[in-house]
């Protein structure tokens, strides 16, 4: 059976909306095999002192959940987005810290995982808003033109590019983008839509609802500099417009770009940033990290350490890239 | 004519970087055959003929004309294998299977002085002279 981390992010929520999470969390009719908390409070508190979360912490014991309370990094969730990503589980299903997933929720997106699929998302509903999704579509070139299919109840199973804010995604097999900025805009309609691209199923499903108790107060999003929201946007735009191209960044040495250049001609509609264009010609590695915002999902070094690597730098560009 | 390329890219931290061969004097010293260093300033000269700071055109030009050729695990060894010609690779704390040709003859004295993790930066490891294969045993190789 696939192993489950379930994964929450907060900030400036301990005595609101975190409580009602993790009580939800603990008392999912499937339960995930590890809970970890990520605080990213800016003033972090021992919640080990308050009665309500050691009840919650003698419940996860009880029911055999071990879990973790981590102190993050004040870099935004999709760093701590990323740790979970890489905790070696098989899914990861990514909770908001004021979003409160009704009880058999991991158990209906669970169920829909199989090896063609990246992600599940069930609703998730913000009262009183909720908009019209019977005819949205779900494709990112109408991201901007409909609502979250994921705002409404969603009555049947249906394949989308994106999801937004809490689901269950495969873990390990894309990145995060950790270029954003701490505010994290888009950053996981970013992750979604990168799944997809690499060949996998983003699916919405019923029955799997989560009530978003939207709070201006507190939130892994506190940030106001619209600068930093302005310039997420510009990566995410970025993103979009290479949709139809396979992102070649070659942030590594000559050697390697000559092994890599046996490998060009296989890849479909690349477009290439290179550090030696006297070997593979392209746009610069300065120009990459100004549309992309990190370059750290095209570092074949750090993949082959995460991947346990043991063939050769060939056969790494190849599952990179191919 | 053989080339050589003895020298892996210098480290930031000006360390010897770990990949470098220790015997390349003894090694020279046995091969009685014109020689050809490549490489670029700065680098210690090993032998009359060296030619520093070529193109890439330059180099694979020059590979074109040799018999064969001995390098460290630089990206010598990875333009000679792009131009189809065969020669040796000496190996040290970095893995053949991972970052070598089996086209080429790759002389690696013993699997258990490769570094744990080879993804990381060379800066971390030392480098320590045992790695890597005594000049006789290369000698042995470059008369195939």
């Amino acid at each position: 059976m696939d192993k489950v981390l379930c994964s929450v992010a907060t900030r400036g929520r301990y005595f609101t909306t975190l409580p009602l999470v993790l009580n939800a969390i603990i008392n999912q009719t499937k339960l995930p095999d590890k809970l970890i908390i990520f605080d990213d409070n800016d003033d972090f508190q021992d919640m080990r002192k308050e009665m309500i979360y050691q009840y919650f912490f003698q419940m996860l014991d009880i029911k055999g959940i071990p879990w973790e309370w981590r102190v993050a990094e004040k870099k935004g969730q999709h760093h701590i987005h990323q740790h979970a990503n890489l905790a070696g589980y098989d899914w990861v299903w990514r909770v908001d810290d004021d979003a409160v997933p009704e009880p058999n929720a991991l158990y209906n997106l669970f169920r829909w995982t199989n090896t063609n699929v990246g992600a599940v998302g069930g609703s998730i509903l913000t009262p009183p808003y909720m908009p019209d999704t019977s005819q949205v579509t779900g494709t990112i070139d109408n991201i901007n033109s409909e609502p979250n299919i994921q705002w409404g109840f969603i009555k049947r199973k249906k394949e989308v590019e994106h999801l937004h804010c809490s689901f269950l995604y495969r873990a390990g097999v894309h990145d995060y983008n950790l270029g954003l900025s701490r505010v994290a805009h888009r950053e996981e309609t970013l992750f979604t839509y990168g799944l997809y691209q690499k060949g996998y199923k983003i699916l919405v499903v019923p029955d799997a609802v989560t009530w978003h108790m939207k709070n201006p107060q507190g939130g892994i999003r506190a940030e106001t500099n619209a600068d930093l929201y302005a310039r997420d946007e510009r990566i995410f735009n970025n993103t979009l417009a290479c949709r139809n191209n396979t992102v070649v960044v070659l942030n590594c040495g000559r050697g390697d770009h000559i092994v890599f250049k046996h490998i060009l001609p296989l890849i479909k509609n690349p477009i290439v940033f290179s550090c030696y264009p006297d070997i593979i010609p392209g746009n610069t590695i300065a120009e990459a990290i100004n549309f992309f915002g990190d370059l750290d999902q095209w570092n074949i070094y750090k993949k082959m350490d995460h991947w346990k690597w043991k063939d050769s730098l060939d056969s790494a560009f190849r599952k990179l890239y191919l | 004519m053989i080339i050589i390329a003895p020298y892996a890219q210098q480290l930031r931290t000006n360390k010897e970087n770990p990949k470098n061969y220790p015997y390349w004097k003894e090694l020279i010293a046995m091969i009685d055959e014109p020689i050809i260093q490549v490489g670029i300033e700065g680098e210690k000269q090993l032998v009359d003929d060296f030619r520093k700071n070529r193109s890439m055109e330059e180099l694979s030009s020059l590979i074109q004309t040799c018999r064969t050729w001995i390098s460290v695990d630089s990206f010598f060894q990875h333009l000679a294998w792009d131009q189809n010609k065969k020669g040796v690779v000496l190996w040290g704390p970095s893995d053949p299977i991972i970052f070598g040709h089996p086209e080429n003859i790759n002389l690696l004295k013993d699997r258990s002085h490769l570094v744990k993790n080879q993804f990381l930066w060379w800066e971390a490891t030392e480098h320590q002279n045992e790695r890597f294969v005594k000049p006789h045993i290369v000698l042995e190789y470059l008369k195939e």
